[in-house]
């Protein structure tokens, strides 16, 4: 009990880690003194991790879901459609649209979860882009491939949300939310059972987990959370259309997990933050943009194979290995002297 | 009239199966043998249609012989992705080999645009004239571009099933391991599957450039579509790949004339999800990981 409370004293580091992050991102708009373009980027990021994270519990189960960005349009129209047509403002509409993308992800993954694997990636393909091009073929109600036009960031209060700093805030407090709860998820006995899944479905069932259950409940949070980041996406751009929510969306949120990691939820988050800084780098250098992002990717996968995550663990053991090499040499030199065999010297 | 536009459609629904059908054999291939996704299968399809492009229309050099000079070249190209990019990953999961493709993509589309310029051409048809059937025109072109494809098929199936590479091919597809132990080099197979895989995009690709069009981005649309039927189909079954050619050959062309190509799209993957819910390892495939 007392050893306990003496351990409690000194919060843990990364609980401090944490709230540094998260002071500095608070603190972020008035470091740069609230320039426009680093704070659009920012928010492209944060929209970016967002939808990585969704992306990543479904990964999380061992599939992975090409709705997304399907989904992440549902939310989006529903929010537009509901200021639009309704003229209700984003603290309605993103709700609703978190509602409408989960209510129908629930339905749609019922007959998905059949597939596995390859097939569970090209049948959930086929369900984003449905979407999709049902945006563009309603051209009365939806707008078709113009999108729909003048959907206006909400106002609270004294603040006006068309100021990117605000909006900022609103992106990031979002953002942070998906993120603490899909790693809170993690964390408890719903992960475990998740990763179960992942690693042995058979055995898992067999152990009496209802694998059905959880790969259904898992989609539709995860779709939601997609919906949640496009109604953000919608209010912000305050334009959307039916290419906003392209396959490609999908295909940079599953790259932006794989070049940051794909075992913990700090995947996600680093390699959407990396890959988004690094694609505005590229900006100026015009047609060269993508191919060199092709060529970052590439490297990143041959490379550095388990994510920009894995990073610090690669430079501890290095630093241990290094110390330890010191230890055997010192070690080595003292039995040297004992008359023993020199063993072990040099880095291996 | 209606008869005529039937017809027609029909004859378009038969070339335009067996140009997919090609493009997907490819990619089952390689899918079936090496367990990677090749996502940027439609961008090789792409620069065969350009490779043929140059030779014959620019370069004014004999149609056959480029046809052939494609295949060769891209068979390469193919070897050389797997050497450098493809290799290292084997063994892996999948999604490593996607993201590598799909960078792939970006690469070799955006140097598309760069030194083939984002211009719509087409290869010139090789010969003229046709006949009528019902009413329908049945061009030589189109009629020979079918056979081709056909014989294609058909000659990788009598490849897989009565030569002893392809009998290797089929066998490291099934267990790499003891493959290996019976003395079947993977990783030569592993080449020979990917080159092969390529050249035939490679061949649909002049195929499809002589038929209609290219552009350095036409790579995409390919491989949506090669995806949708070797999905279909079932992964590793060349019948499957044939008959969802023939499922997407016919969407495309009857709902393209009848409605639009907006409702063809959307109704082709309609029928992939309702194929996947009821086979969950598309019509022909085994229950695979």
């Amino acid at each position: 009990m007392n050893e306990k409370s003496a351990i409690r004293i000194r919060p843990p580091l990364s609980i401090v880690l944490w709230i540094g992050g998260i002071g500095l991102l608070l603190a972020y708009p008035f470091l740069i003194k609230q320039q426009k373009y680093p704070i659009h980027v920012a928010i492209t990021i944060c929209f970016n991790i967002s939808l990585a994270t969704s992306m990543w519990l479904t990964w999380s189960l061992g599939f992975v879901s090409f709705a997304q960005a399907g989904f992440m349009g549902i939310g989006a129209y529903t929010s537009a459609l509901f200021l639009i047509r309704l003229g209700l403002p984003l603290w309605v509409g993103v709700w609703a649209g978190a509602l409408v993308g989960g209510v129908l992800a629930l339905v749609v993954s019922l007959p998905l979860m059949r597939t596995r694997a390859v097939y569970f990636f090209m049948a959930s393909w086929a369900v984003g882009e449905v979407i999709k091009r049902i945006f563009a073929y309603y051209r009365g109600f939806l707008g078709g491939w113009e999108g729909l036009f003048n959907i206006k960031p909400p106002r609270l209060g004294p603040i006006d949300f068309a100021n990117h700093t605000a909006y900022y805030y609103l992106a990031l407090i979002s953002m942070i939310l998906i993120v603490l709860a899909v790693y809170r998820m993690n964390k408890t006995r719903t992960g475990w059972i998740f990763w179960s899944l992942h690693e042995a479905e058979t055995l898992a069932s067999h152990l009496g987990i209802h694998a059905l259950k959880y790969k259904v409940a898992a989609f539709t949070i995860a779709c939601s959370f997609a919906s949640l980041t496009g109604a953000l996406y919608a209010h912000y751009h305050q334009y959307i259309n039916p290419r906003s929510f392209d396959i490609w969306v999908s295909e940079f949120a599953l790259v932006h997990i794989i070049v940051g990691g794909l075992s913990t939820v700090a995947g996600p988050v680093l390699g959407a933050s990396f890959l988004t800084i690094i694609d505005e780098l590229l900006r100026p250098t015009g047609f060269y943009r993508v191919i060199s992002f092709g060529v970052i990717l590439i490297l990143s996968v041959l490379f550095l194979p388990d994510g920009l995550e894995s990073i610090p663990e690669r430079i501890r053991s290095r630093i241990g290995r290094f110390l330890e090499d010191k230890e055997t040499r010192k070690n080595v030199i003292g039995a040297s002297i004992k008359g023993l065999p020199k063993t072990g010297k040099g880095k291996e | 009239m209606t008869l005529q536009l039937i017809a027609q459609m029909t004859i378009t629904a038969i070339t335009l199966g067996l140009i997919y059908g090609l493009i997907a054999i490819g990619l089952t291939l390689i899918f079936g043998v090496m367990r990677i996704i090749q996502y940027a299968h439609g961008e090789i399809y792409m620069l065969g249609a350009y490779f043929l492009y140059y030779w014959f229309d620019v370069l004014h050099l004999p149609y056959w012989a480029g046809l052939l000079m494609s295949a060769v070249v891209i068979f390469f190209f193919g070897v050389g992705l797997q050497l450098l990019l493809f290799r290292p990953l084997h063994g892996k999961q999948m999604l490593y080999s996607l993201a590598v493709s799909l960078a792939l993509i970006f690469i070799i589309s955006s140097t598309g645009l760069i030194t083939f310029g984002a211009v719509v051409r087409g290869i010139s048809s090789f010969v003229t004239g046709g006949v009528k059937i019902v009413g329908a025109e049945l061009t030589y072109e189109r009629m020979i571009i079918a056979m081709i494809s056909l014989t294609l098929i058909l000659g990788l199936w009598f490849l897989l099933q009565r030569t002893k590479i392809g009998i290797a091919l089929r066998a490291v597809a099934e267990d790499p391991e003891t493959a290996a132990l019976m003395g079947i080099n993977n990783r030569r197979i592993h080449y020979i599957a990917m080159g092969l895989g390529s050249a035939l995009a490679a061949v649909a690709g002049c195929l499809m450039g002589t038929l209609m069009f290219i552009v350095p981005t036409m790579g995409f649309v390919a491989t949506v579509k090669a995806f949708m039927i070797v999905i279909m189909g079932g992964l590793g079954s060349v019948v499957g790949a044939l008959v969802g050619g023939f499922i997407i050959g016919i969407i495309d062309s009857f709902l393209t004339t009848l409605a639009s190509s907006e409702l063809a799209y959307i109704m082709g993957f309609v029928t992939i999800f309702a194929i996947l819910v009821f086979k969950p390892s598309g019509i022909f495939g085994q229950d695979w990981e």
